[in-house]
């Protein structure tokens, strides 16, 4: 009994496949695992300059006292910018979809438009949004100006996170749109026959036939979106900077502290202490997306 | 038969693959050698890497061109990196040693600083990272004050480019003389000229707040002023450090106090507002003045135009005359050799090059720097600032060594990021939360 292998003499698949495994762990996993030893270490950025095993001292210097608030902040602003941004994706990009999914007149139009931010890059994109968001001149302060208010967009404070999310969702729509269209695209029609015969409206056939059916489809997006959004701090890097305290985002504290830039993020750390940064995000992350998989699976199970 | 030709072709095209896999492995892992060139004549390749601003890029470009006429078998690779990367960028580059002439930033460490607070490039210094340049003799061709503050440990590191003041403000000439007003010399002078102003609608101040480190410079302007000679600088620093200065009394509390007025003076939502987009404002009018470094005086040169007349004068925080007289400022662009170069003899061709009486001074002024050789004909602008200069003041940031320890409120250590609206906090509370963070790295 032996499985459909259509691609003739088996060693040239496991040539190529043991090629492409190694570059993956030459890349990937080599890598990986030495950060997790210099996390260990006091190494710093420049040769020459001696390295010596300090254990955990990174791991402790990470919540001590100087630098619990700051750390905390961080940790605090990237769970709401990784939850909010990954739930309005999540509803806008379904919304967007199911109406795509329908036959309009100009929907291929529509869903290119809807996947074009996806293709542009991070710092494009970036300047886009600070050239919009300028205050003394650009568009939005117009539309401002309309009620009567005007107001510093990514310096203040209280909204400079808020804009953040705003453009990441702006930026995430085109990919989990696409994932939804596959998904939706994937239901069988008799299934909204059914439904209709048995007298369903457009909101329960959406609440009881689509969503379920989607579930594999939203797993993949809950999942892709919230470790991406985790982990990801470059549009906070473009629009905002490193220096600014609203927007400090996890991922944004290792990149300052461990290769500079930020005078906010305190004078000349070593990438050890970065390393270490690394691999305690690398348990949240893993430990949020674990739970947030468990779950989803289960719910996908139940169907 | 046709199994034998399938297998054939299937051991060639798994060789194939093989190999390409490889190959490919091999030009990612990205093995350059270049043959080292320490004696002869200059050629082969030089790289080099500084810190980005749009007068000293050019000023570069210039001298680079010059340099591959002068020797044709030289190319000259020149890779400006924006300021806040560069750091980064050099790091990387030293490590994988491939990068010939670099900018660096280290100053001696003075005695009263306790603990392993070395910064990485000091920590490189130690290590050799850099070329010892104290004998070569190019050297001479620079003022000896200058070479006195940038020595690491009594040895020459650096060349260092040109000087830069920082604790001043560019003005509208021409709105003053229209409006009548005076340059001020105390800060109450100084605060009665930024109302005169905000009562008829101009705002007084532009700051780049959007990128953090230029509302740092009203700081700086601040500890200019109430701390005006590099012995009162290091007294409040040496103070610090041993703790019996804290950043709640009555010295520090007063610079965030200034910085506050300061951004009560600035336009609306200077928050938001990119530096870049700061010399385009004071063009249009936008604001009367803008703290500044005379860095960018090219760019604001090309901005204004024939609009208007702009000048610079030291922004006076203090309230005695006498103490507000000099600008402070700094070595600016200090270029070093790595000591792993493989193309010494090109590197330090260049340098010599480039710190020649006669290419040094055009290079000085397309770059905005004041000059660090001797008598270099200034141009207009340095001119007009001769007698805020005439005595070399070193600004406040290269006079203090910051504790890695402590937490990243006390970088500075004055918390001017804290302050509203930069941040969410009243002076006071920032100096609170900046002793904090202090007292938590002993």
């Amino acid at each position: 009994m032996s499985s459909y292998y259509p691609f003739g003499r088996r060693a040239a698949m496991r040539g190529s496949f043991a090629a492409g495994m190694a570059v993956l762990v030459v890349f990937g996993i080599v890598p990986a695992v030495g950060v997790l030893a210099i996390s260990f270490t006091n190494v710093r950025a420049l040769p020459f300059l001696p390295v010596d095993w300090v254990g955990l001292d990174n791991y402790l210097a990470f919540f001590s006292p100087a630098r619990l608030d700051y750390n905390l902040n961080a940790v605090r602003n990237t769970l709401i910018y990784s939850v909010t941004s990954t739930t309005i994706t999540i509803a806008l990009s379904l919304a967007i979809a199911v109406l795509l999914n329908q036959k309009l007149r100009g929907r291929t139009f529509a869903r290119a438009l809807v996947f074009l931010p996806t293709v542009l890059g991070v710092t494009v994109i970036g300047l886009i949004w600070t050239l919009i968001f300028n205050p003394s001149a650009g568009p939005a302060a117009t539309v401002w100006a309309w009620f009567g208010a005007d107001s510093a967009f990514f310096g203040d404070q209280r909204i400079a996170l808020a804009l953040v999310i705003f453009v990441q969702v702006w930026a995430g729509l085109g990919v989990s749109v696409v994932i939804f269209l596959a998904g939706l695209q994937a239901i069988p029609e008799e299934l909204y026959e059914v439904a209709s015969i048995d007298g369903a409206s457009s909101w329960q056939k959406l609440r009881l036939v689509t969503i379920p059916m989607l579930a594999p489809s939203i797993t993949a997006n809950v999942l892709l979106g919230i470790v991406g959004s985790l982990q990801n701090y470059q549009l906070a890097y473009v629009l905002t900077g490193p220096n600014n305290a609203a927007t400090q985002l996890l991922s944004l504290a290792i990149f300052s502290q461990g290769f500079g830039g930020s005078s906010a993020a305190g004078a000349g750390q070593s990438q050890g202490y970065a390393a270490s940064i690394s691999m305690i995000q690398f348990v949240i992350v893993g430990v949020i997306s674990l739970a947030v998989l468990a779950y989803l699976r289960k719910r996908e199970a139940r169907l | 038969m046709a199994t034998m030709t399938l297998r054939t072709r299937s051991r060639v095209r798994f060789g194939l693959a093989a190999g390409a896999a490889l190959t490919s492995v091999a030009l990612i892992a990205g093995c350059s050698t270049n043959a080292s060139n320490d004696t002869g004549e200059p050629s082969g390749t030089l790289r080099i890497v500084v810190s980005s601003a749009d007068a000293s890029d050019a000023a570069f470009k210039a001298i680079n061109e010059a340099f591959e006429e002068k020797y044709p078998d030289v190319t000259v690779e020149f890779s400006p990196v924006p300021n806040d990367q560069a750091v980064a960028v050099i790091a990387s580059r030293l490590s994988a040693n491939n990068v010939d002439i670099v900018t660096m930033n280290v100053a001696t460490i003075p005695d009263y600083v306790i603990g392993d607070v070395k910064s990485d490039e000091a920590r490189g210094a130690d290590a050799g990272v850099y070329l010892d340049l104290t004998d070569e003799p190019f050297m001479d061709n620079f003022t000896d004050s200058v070479l006195d503050v940038v020595a690491y440990n009594d040895q020459q590191l650096s060349v260092p480019l040109g000087l830069s003041y920082y604790t001043g403000a560019y003005y509208n000439k021409t709105m003053f003389e229209e409006m009548g007003l005076t340059l001020p010399t105390t800060w109450s002078e100084f605060v009665t000229l930024c109302e005169t102003l905000e009562a008829a609608g101009i705002s007084p101040l532009g700051i780049g707040g959007k990128d953090s480190w230029p509302a740092g410079l009203t700081m700086n302007a601040a500890v200019q002023g109430l701390y005006p000679t590099q012995e009162d600088k290091q007294d409040l620093a040496r103070g610090l450090w041993s703790q019996d200065i804290k950043l709640t009394d009555d010295g520090p509390q007063e610079i965030l106090d200034r910085v506050q007025q300061f951004y009560d003076f600035a336009q609306p939502n200077f928050a938001g507002v990119d530096y870049a987009a700061i010399p385009a404002g004071f063009a249009n009018g936008e604001f009367a003045m803008t703290v500044d470094g005379t860095w960018n005086q090219p760019t604001i040169d090309a901005a204004v135009g024939d609009k208007f007349e702009y000048g610079y004068f030291p922004v006076p925080t203090s309230e005695n005359a006498d103490d507000n007289k000099f600008l402070g400022g700094k070595a600016d662009l200090r270029l070093s050799v790595a000591s792993g170069t493989k193309n010494k003899v090109t590197a330090l061709a260049w340098l010599d090059f480039l710190t020649d009486p006669a290419n040094y001074e055009a290079f000085a002024a397309t770059a905005g720097f004041v000059p660090a050789e001797p008598d270099i004909p200034a141009g207009e602008f340095l001119d007009s600032i001769a007698v805020y200069t005439s005595t070399f003041s070193p600004a406040w940031d290269t006079q203090w060594t910051g504790n890695p320890n402590a937490g990243p409120n006390a970088g500075f250590p004055f918390n001017y990021p804290a302050i509203a609206p930069l941040g969410t906090s009243t002076p006071a509370e920032a100096a609170e939360i900046a002793e904090k963070d202090w007292a938590a790295g002993f």
